[in-house]
């Protein structure tokens, strides 16, 4: 039974391809105006799940319901999402507002009616000075920008995103998400992006689908992936981890059968000792810029630390304390201590 | 110092390297372009001067053996053979069937073209690898065989007169005859367009294809409004030079055509040879060159339309 307060909802989607399953029975539900993010390493599933969602692939079995309509089976020209793709697609043959207004053009509204229409959301995207360039005259970002035009003359249901900042480099990629991010929230649109990228999906998501295999590993806020990762491939995947075999007690690795993974950034280094901490040895520091990054060796595991103050230099002697660790058995999340 | 004279000691290299190179690439294209001037261009200009009655020179001896021959009466020429050959009666008929026919082929050519690109570009599989591969076929067969293999195949006696006499059906005698040269000219004009067309349709990104999709587009709007236009300049190149080639065909309306009116290619043949009148078969050379020129200026607004749309001009 589908939600009308959804706005998306897949029950039990699976998708095969080439006879193999690239999508295993996946249920996921975003609720209206939130920004989801479907994040994974390449082959993990999420651009068939995004083409599934747009209708570019017909499921094997399971239910899409967009807004509380089951559009399953309706073609991507039927259902009422709209898509950016990873390079944009724009049509090289047509000027910058010709390509947003297609959209309306199809759908038979008046001249007057789509220049008042185009002319708000490219506005909106901050690209009027553009409106008569053609694709190849204008930038990757303004070519980016023009593509969220064009999905969003459409006013979707849903806006989908198929990694839409991968092709930017890195400092406009900062200032595209942000921009994508003020608008989404601005408009209110239910939004499903798909990336590779950790740091793009933690800062423009509301919640975020690791994915892995064709599954959902974790769905939940980016605080949560990063604090409660609940299994050990999302800890691996979400952040930096020192992973050590063994068991966790009293601020020290001991033998056992589960994994404990501590976060760099939770493991501290001090040239006295303090309650918790286990006698180390600097050896290895390696700038990252606005941090170090300091491998330490200790009795009970070697641990690499991320320290921006009093950093120390190899060779150094001192103490270093875990102040938080994951433990799983068989993959799963036990306990934190 | 030192590193200073070896940077320079390396710059003057690269450029020596640059300036042999540069060297190389010229006499590289020279041959072909020798080619075209000695062996094209030469005889071109030979023979026009010949049409307008500059009979002397190199034009000499052509002047003296051919009949009907038109010499020059003021200084820059006469317009007497063209005159002569506009008012031939063969002239009209011929060139409006060279008109018809190449206007309808290139149209059947374009349309057959399209579907199969079309087919293949969208659908895809095995099926339409099959017939991509069948469309390719008359490329393999000489012209000259795959004529008098149509003409036998439609004649009074050939293969379908033969097969539908067996259910009582009179089928039309088509070898020679306007259809005739039609099927023929298709027969070997499509395989070029097929590739061009093809390969222009492949060309276009599926994401631009699914973007309109994803607009609510329908498949013919796609097509109109996507494909077409994305792919115009392999499909305006196809048509010139399937247009040009079949208003210049000579083979094919020479087995399969009327033996009046006849196309231009073959009329051109009888001036020369059969009636002995050099001057108006070059003559009717250059009409016909008049009219590939402007279907040849069509290729050339396409390729700058596209320039300019890619914002290479």
């Amino acid at each position: 039974m589908s939600n009308a307060t959804h706005g998306l909802e897949l029950i039990g989607l699976t998708k095969i391809l080439g006879g193999r399953v690239i999508i295993d029975n996946l249920n996921l539900t975003v609720e209206k105006g939130e920004m989801v993010s479907l994040l994974g390493p390449s082959g993990c599933g999420k651009t068939t799940t995004l083409r599934m969602i747009a209708g570019f692939l017909i499921p094997e079995k399971g239910t899409v319901n967009v807004a509380g309509k089951d559009v399953t089976n309706l073609g991507p020209e039927k259902r009422p999402s709209a898509m950016v793709f990873q390079n944009y697609a724009l049509w090289p043959h047509m000027t910058v507002f010709k390509n947003v207004a297609y959209p309306l053009k199809i759908r038979k509204m008046g001249k007057a009616e789509i220049e008042k229409r185009v002319h708000e959301v490219l506005e909106v995207v901050n690209l009027m000075h553009h409106k008569d360039s053609r694709p190849g005259q204008i930038s990757g970002g303004e070519q980016q920008r023009v593509a969220l035009a064009r999905a969003l003359v459409q006013e979707p249901d849903i806006l989908l995103l198929d990694e839409p900042l991968s092709n930017l480099d890195a400092k406009l990629r900062v200032k595209v998400r942000e921009d994508i991010r003020d608008l989404q929230r601005r408009l209110g649109i239910t939004t499903v992006i798909v990336t590779h990228d950790q740091d793009e999906a933690l800062s423009i998501s509301d919640r975020i689908a690791v994915m892995n295999e064709g599954r959902i590993e974790q769905f939940s806020t980016p605080q949560d992936l990063y604090d409660q990762p609940a299994t050990e491939y999302v800890a691996n995947f979400i952040g930096s981890l020192n992973r050590i075999e063994g068991g966790y007690a009293d601020g020290q690795v001991i033998p056992g059968n589960e994994v404990v993974g501590i976060r760099p950034e939770d493991v501290s280094f001090s040239k006295s000792q303090v309650a918790g901490s286990y006698p180390a040895t600097v050896e290895l520091v390696v700038p990252r810029g606005h941090f170090h990054e300091v491998y330490l060796k200790r009795a009970d595991a070697s641990l690499r630390a991320f320290v921006s103050i009093d950093v120390p230099k190899a060779g150094d002697i001192g103490f270093a304390k875990v102040s938080k660790a994951l433990v799983y058995k068989d993959g799963k999340l036990v306990r934190t201590a | 110092m030192t590193t200073t004279n070896t940077v320079a000691t390396k710059e003057g290299f690269a450029e020596v390297k640059a300036a042999k190179l540069s060297t190389l690439g010229f006499f590289m294209a020279l041959p072909p372009v020798l080619v075209v001037i000695l062996f094209v261009g030469l005889p071109i200009f030979v023979a026009f001067i010949f049409s307008i009655g500059y009979t002397g020179g190199p034009n000499r001896v052509i002047s003296i053996i051919g009949q009907d021959i038109y010499k020059k009466d003021s200084w820059w020429g006469t317009a007497d053979a063209y005159l002569a050959v506009v008012k031939d009666p063969r002239f009209l008929p011929d060139f409006a069937l060279t008109m018809v026919v190449t206007f309808v082929s290139t149209l059947v050519v374009l349309t057959m073209a399209m579907g199969m690109g079309l087919y293949q570009r969208i659908k895809g599989g095995k099926v339409a690898s099959v017939l991509s591969m069948l469309s390719l076929v008359p490329l393999f067969v000489p012209v000259v065989i795959a004529a008098y293999a149509i003409a036998q195949f439609y004649n009074g006696v050939g293969f379908m007169r033969t097969f539908m006499a067996q259910f009582g059906i009179e089928f039309p005698v088509i070898t020679a005859t306007r259809n005739a040269i039609i099927i023929g000219t298709i027969w070997t004009s499509l395989p070029f367009a097929i590739l061009m067309i093809t390969s222009g349709l492949q060309s276009v990104p599926n994401a631009l294809i699914e973007t309109a999709q994803d607009a609510g587009a329908s498949f013919m709007r796609i097509v109109r409004t996507i494909l077409i236009p994305l792919a115009f300049v392999p499909i305006v190149i196809a048509g010139t030079f399937t247009a040009i080639g079949i208003m210049g065909s000579f083979t094919v309306p020479l087995f399969l055509g009327p033996n009046q009116p006849t196309m231009l290619g073959v009329e051109i043949s009888n001036f020369f040879t059969a009636y002995n009148r050099p001057q108006q078969s070059i003559v009717m050379a250059f009409i016909i060159f008049a009219a590939a020129s402007g279907i040849a200026v069509l290729y050339i607004w396409a390729n700058i339309r596209s320039a300019k749309q890619s914002g290479r001009i």
